[in-house]
Parts: C-alpha cells; sequence; structure tokens
C-alpha cells in the first residue's frame, strides 16, 4: 500500500490501479483518520485487490506472440521481416512487419502507432453521427495511454482518450467517447449531464461497469505491449 | 496571395446553404482597430485588403475569408526594467521594501501606461473553404493560430462543427512506405527533401534538401528503424509542397507552368488579378484535398 500526502487533495481517496493501492491523503488529514479510512473501507479493498489482474507480466514474446487484442477480441498476429517496422490489419490478422535488426523500442512503437491508427479509425466512423447535436465540435483529438482515466474534455475543447479503450469492446470505447463529447453541453458530470449521455446512449451503465470490471486489465495490456 | 501552409479542418457539406449570408455575417464580426488600452483585437476583414467592401470572395464552390487582428508590442523587457527602476525609486522614498500586492499594482499601472505608446503590429490570416468537399484550409503551419481562426469563424456563424482532420491511416507509415519504394498515387512524385524520425522518445532525427530520396542513403536510415515525419511532393507537376505526419501542408508553392498561366491574361486592376490568383489556387487546392484524401483516408465530418 502506498502512501501519498497530496498538497492538492480534498479528501482522503484510495484507488486500486495496475501498480497496487494508494492512499491519497490531504495535508489535514491525520495518520489515525486515515487508517480509520482504511479499516472501514477493508473488504472493498480486499475486494478489488482479488479482482486485480495478476498481470502477465512477462514481456511482449517477439515473433512468437500469437495474437493481439483489439475491439475486445484476440486478433491473430503474423510476423514479417520488412524494410521498416509498420503493424497493419488484413483479413488474415494483423501483419507486423519488422526489419532484422529493429530494436524493442521500434517494436513498440510501431504497435503503439497501430493501435493509435485502429481508434483514429474507429473515432472517424463514429464522430459524423453526434456531431449535429453538438453546441461546437471538440478543437482536437489526443489518443495516449492514461494511468486513470477514460478521457477527458481540456477547457480548450481538446479531447483526450485512453489509448487502450481500443483493446475493449467497442461499445465502451464508443460510451467514452459520448461522454466527453456530452461535456461540451456540460462541463460537469450534473443529472442533465447524464440525460444528454443517456439520450446518445442508453444502455451507459453497462458500459461503465464493464469498464470498471476489466479496465485494469485493459490498461496493464496495452502497458505491456508499448510501454 | 497564394498561401504557403495549409492546415486542414473538415465540415459537413450539407452546411454549404448556411454560407449564402456569410458576408453579413463576417461584416458584424469586423476588425475593430485595437484601443488604447487594448492588448489584442480580432476580427475579419476583407480578402482584398485594407477598405475594401467585400468581406469574403467566392469563386464556384470556393470561399475566400480573411481574420485579421491588432496585437499591440509590449515587450516584457521593457516593462521589467521600467519596473525595477520605479520600484527602487519607491523604495528609496519610503525606506522600505514594497510587499507583493505594491508591486503587482505598480506594474499594471505601468502595462497601463505604456499601452498607448506600444507599437501595433497587423496580423493577417487567410483560409479557403471547400463547400463541396467541406474542408476549411487555413494559411498558417501553427496549430494555434489554424485554431483561433476557426473558432473567429465559429463565433461569427454561430455554429461551425470544423473537426480536425482525421486521417484513417498511419500518415507516418504512408509517407514511410513511399519512399521505401511503394507506389504513390497517380499524380503525385517525390520532391526532394524529407526529414526522417526514430519514432521512440528521443530518438534520432535525420533533415535532408536536396536529397534523391530513393537511394541507398535514405534506405540505410529507414533500415536502422526511422520513419518519415515529413516529406517533399509534387502534384502534377503544378504544386510542391512538404506534408507533414501531423497532416499540415508546408511551404507550399506554385511551379512556374501554372503561374505563366496568369501572365497571359487580361488583369484590370488589382481586384481581377486577386481573383484570377484565387481561382487557380482553389482549383489546384481542391484537386490537392481529393488525392490527399484518397491516399490517407481522411474521415468524413457527416454520417
Amino acid at each position: 500500500m502506498r502512501w501519498v500526502r497530496d498538497a492538492r487533495a480534498r479528501r482522503l481517496r484510495l484507488i486500486v490501479s495496475e501498480k497496487g493501492a494508494r492512499l491519497t491523503l490531504p495535508r489535514s488529514v491525520s495518520e489515525r483518520a486515515a487508517l480509520a479510512f482504511l479499516h472501514e473501507h477493508r473488504s472493498w479493498l480486499a475486494d478489488q485487490l482479488s479482482r486485480r489482474p495478476t498481470a502477465s507480466a512477462e514481456p511482449l514474446r517477439r515473433g512468437v506472440e500469437p495474437s493481439l487484442p483489439l475491439r475486445g477480441t484476440d486478433v491473430p498476429l503474423h510476423w514479417r521481416e520488412g524494410r521498416y517496422a509498420r503493424a497493419e490489419l488484413r483479413d488474415e490478422g494483423v501483419v507486423l512487419q519488422l526489419p532484422e535488426r529493429a530494436s524493442d523500442a521500434q517494436l513498440k512503437s510501431a504497435l503503439r502507432d497501430f493501435y493509435t491508427q485502429q481508434a483514429r479509425q474507429d473515432l472517424g466512423t463514429w464522430l459524423p453521427r453526434y456531431l449535429p447535436g453538438l453546441p461546437r465540435a471538440p478543437l482536437a483529438f489526443k489518443l495516449r495511454p492514461l494511468s486513470s482515466l477514460w478521457g477527458s474534455l481540456s477547457p480548450t475543447d481538446a479531447l483526450s482518450l485512453d489509448l487502450s479503450l481500443v483493446l475493449g469492446r467497442p461499445g465502451a470505447f464508443e460510451y467514452v467517447l459520448v461522454h466527453e463529447l456530452c461535456h461540451l453541453i456540460h462541463a460537469n458530470h450534473s443529472p442533465r449531464f447524464w440525460r444528454e449521455v443517456a439520450a446518445r446512449w442508453p444502455h451507459w451503465r453497462d458500459e461503465r461497469s464493464y469498464l470498471r470490471g476489466e479496465g485494469l486489465s485493459l490498461k496493464a495490456q496495452l502497458a505491456r505491449l508499448i510501454a | 496571395m497564394f498561401f504557403r501552409n495549409l492546415t486542414f479542418f473538415r465540415f459537413p457539406a450539407s452546411l454549404a446553404k448556411a454560407f449564402a449570408e456569410i458576408d453579413a455575417r463576417l461584416e458584424e464580426c469586423r476588425l475593430k482597430p485595437v484601443g488604447p488600452s487594448e492588448l489584442v483585437t480580432r476580427g475579419f476583414v476583407s480578402p482584398f485588403g485594407r477598405d475594401e467592401p467585400a468581406m469574403s470572395h467566392r469563386v464556384n464552390d470556393a470561399l475566400w475569408i480573411t481574420l485579421g487582428g491588432e496585437e499591440r508590442l509590449l515587450p516584457a523587457a521593457v516593462i521589467n526594467d521600467e519596473l525595477g527602476k520605479r520600484i527602487e525609486a519607491m523604495e528609496e522614498k519610503e525606506g522600505r521594501k514594497l510587499g507583493g500586492r505594491a508591486r503587482k499594482r505598480l506594474k499594471e499601472d505601468l502595462v497601463m501606461e505604456l499601452l498607448p505608446r506600444a507599437f501595433v503590429r497587423p496580423m493577417r490570416t487567410n483560409a479557403t473553404l471547400d463547400l463541396q468537399h467541406g474542408f476549411i484550409a487555413v494559411d498558417a503551419s501553427s496549430r494555434k493560430s489554424a485554431e483561433n481562426l476557426v473558432s473567429e469563424l465559429r463565433h461569427a456563424m454561430g455554429s461551425f462543427p470544423a473537426l480536425p482532420l482525421n486521417a484513417e491511416v498511419s500518415a507516418r507509415g504512408v509517407l514511410t512506405g513511399w519512399i521505401a519504394g511503394e507506389p504513390l498515387p497517380p499524380g503525385l512524385s517525390l520532391g526532394d527533401e524529407c526529414e526522417l524520425k526514430d519514432p521512440i522518445d528521443g530518438g534520432a532525427v535525420v533533415k535532408c534538401q536536396r536529397q534523391e530520396l530513393l537511394c541507398d542513403e535514405i534506405r540505410k536510415h529507414l533500415e536502422s528503424g526511422k520513419q518519415v515525419s515529413k516529406l517533399a511532393l509534387v502534384l502534377d507537376d503544378h504544386v510542391s509542397f512538404v506534408l507533414g505526419e501531423d497532416l499540415v501542408v508546408r511551404k507550399l508553392k506554385f511551379l512556374d507552368g501554372v503561374v505563366d498561366q496568369l501572365e497571359g491574361t487580361d488583369r484590370d486592376g488589382i481586384h481581377a488579378e486577386l481573383d484570377a490568383r484565387y481561382a487557380l489556387m482553389a482549383g489546384e487546392l481542391k484537386r490537392l484535398f481529393a488525392v490527399l484524401e484518397g491516399a490517407l483516408k481522411f474521415s468524413p465530418a457527416e454520417a
């Protein structure tokens, strides 16, 4: 268990991520109060820790790895030799071409590029459907691994999404996109905001519980492939 | 007036009707001169230059607009130097150190005093909209100034759902493929400039100019893992440009053969000349966008 005292924290916060459990304390909270808080939530903590993915920390097996996670399924992976590093989705699966002397960093960068591209393709398909009901369009889209969030909308309307969403089921990814887009209408999580989400994505609760259940494992899988 | 850079955004082509009264909308947001104590103003101006009545220029499906701006130049060094002197004088007079709040007030007063004397720098950013394909190309290579123009246009029109360009295939992969010997789309040919980057964090960068791109040296770089981040291309021998992996077109240049066409035409004044030049450019940009759209699979802005 990691204890972190954070001057900006407003309340006690206990989170479980792929790195383990972490307790954040505001400056004013005593150690005793924190221990009481932990005690109160011990069953939740035990439950979360037991559900935590037993991270297959073994690195990507180069030339051997048979498949890649993508959109909720495992897609066959074909390793080829090529003049430059590139991963492409074709009918037979993902074709990953690598020069003979390519380093692991280049392999990971090719995979990151591949996932970013797949995510961009999904965005391109989904966005036009939601655009007409919005007051304005997002100014930019950023796709990168986020540590605890799934997405965010900046005050300048730049939309960030977690790259690991593209590994999970597409419905969850689309829900996160819809959620962030609805922040263009209401920049909060008020009932009015959730009404806008429900109007566009009626089964958002299913997707949210999917992300709460599978989310950590998605983030861990992405970290294993590209970090 | 030929654009030098292009930053693209897409909007639904069904929006074309909304541009029927664009002049009136832009007129409402015309550039106002910067006031004596104002730092910056933005607003639309006529593409034809100062004091012209037309707020936009339309040739068939293409619409040309210009965002103007005035900015007061007040270098931080000037303020800090003068502020230092004043603080020193004040401290000597009062015999004590000045507090943070007093310093801040002194600085604010100083800025208000200097602003009316500061130079005014005028700015202009051009953009062209293609109402048939639904794209806007801003003559800017920086994301920020391009976004500025789009948000001013959104403000003027009330609603303007423009999306940044989204390529459904990896631009870096496609550009790398082209100099690794894969066929280019019809009409495009390689120029003589490129930037290669090792895609890992802090990776090596190689920039070449006036360099034959299909050669052993470049191939060695590709084999060691570098990928193309910028590539010079030529379209139909008409325009040359450098395309970046960020999908921004830089160093756009209309080649002699195209500009020569303009020489022969009769010109009645600057207005007619600009009209001819714009018509020519809009046509080339339409073709350029169509070619890039096919090669990089740009996402459409409507379902």
